[in-house]
């Protein structure tokens, strides 16, 4: 059975439909990936909206005045956690294909008092930024959405400087497929 | 979950748009408990889910992999 079941722009539509609509889920997510240590002082907002799937954020070489690219920020919190990290002399930009998340970040990067999050409005297949600006890609949860993902791979080996580093947790499959009904039901192309 | 790739196509896609040094670093079980945390996975979803997935393997749906790799 293919994985390319739907098509892409009605992958797309799925999942703008799917995280559009979300507001407020459960802490439970923060909760379980992340120690109390770093979540202290990050906003409700990142926290009771949290999607991603492993604390990536843990293997990634993050140094201060790096300039950090976040595939996919959702709601922020590892734009947040990764801000600490670069400090004020870095800077992360947060990527999203949705103007709600990049609102979401926006203000919990305020909350927490960084200004040093910058929202970026695009898609991981389309990155807008010019070729080697940055010195590490984390990605939580996001590159199984992409229908097209050795596209937005070479996006983000086009945006690194030579040596840096991509750190990503996503979600994979072992050989035995899922089931067709669940493969093609709207909600697991989101989830 | 329905676009997730085998952790081996996700390595060779890795290597293929130009990364080197690809280290799997965590590996962990993602069953149905853990899906159902998310609010993307509704309802209808997760009941269709346990309907269809063998009973053995639903404590075992996916794997969670977190990967590193240097852009050469």
């Amino acid at each position: 059975m293919s994985r390319d079941l739907l098509h892409q722009d009605e992958i797309r539509s799925l999942v703008r439909d799917a995280y559009g609509s979300i507001d407020g889920g459960s802490r439970a997510v923060a909760e379980k990936l992340y120690s109390p240590d770093e979540l202290e002082g990050v906003p409700a907002l990142a926290l009771d909206n949290a999607l991603g799937v492993a604390n990536h954020l843990r293997h990634a070489r993050i140094e201060p005045g790096h300039t950090v690219l976040d595939l996919g920020c959702g709601s922020g919190i590892d734009s947040v956690l990764a801000a600490r990290r670069t400090g004020p002399t870095g800077r992360v930009i947060a990527l999203d294909f949705l103007a709600e998340m990049l609102e979401r970040t926006s203000a919990v990067a305020r909350e927490a008092g960084l200004d040093n999050v910058e929202p970026l409005e695009g898609e991981m297949e389309a990155i807008p930024l010019p070729d080697s600006t940055v010195d590490c890609v984390i990605s939580n949860g996001v590159l199984n959405l992409s229908p097209r993902k050795a596209r937005a791979l070479a996006e983000c080996a086009r945006v690194l400087r030579p040596g840096g580093e991509f750190c990503v947790a996503d979600v994979t499959v072992e050989e035995e497929e899922l089931p067709p009904e669940v493969l093609t039901h709207p909600a697991a192309w989101a989830g | 979950m329905a676009g997730a790739l085998t952790e081996r196509d996700f390595v060779q896609k890795l290597e293929r748009a130009g990364f080197v040094d690809i280290e799997v670093l965590e590996r962990s079980t993602m069953g149905i408990d853990d899906c159902a945390l998310y609010p993307l996975f509704t309802e209808e979803l997760l009941a269709t889910m346990r309907r269809l997935i063998p009973a053995e393997r639903l404590g075992h749906v996916a794997v969670i992999a977190i990967i590193r790799a240097t852009r050469a």
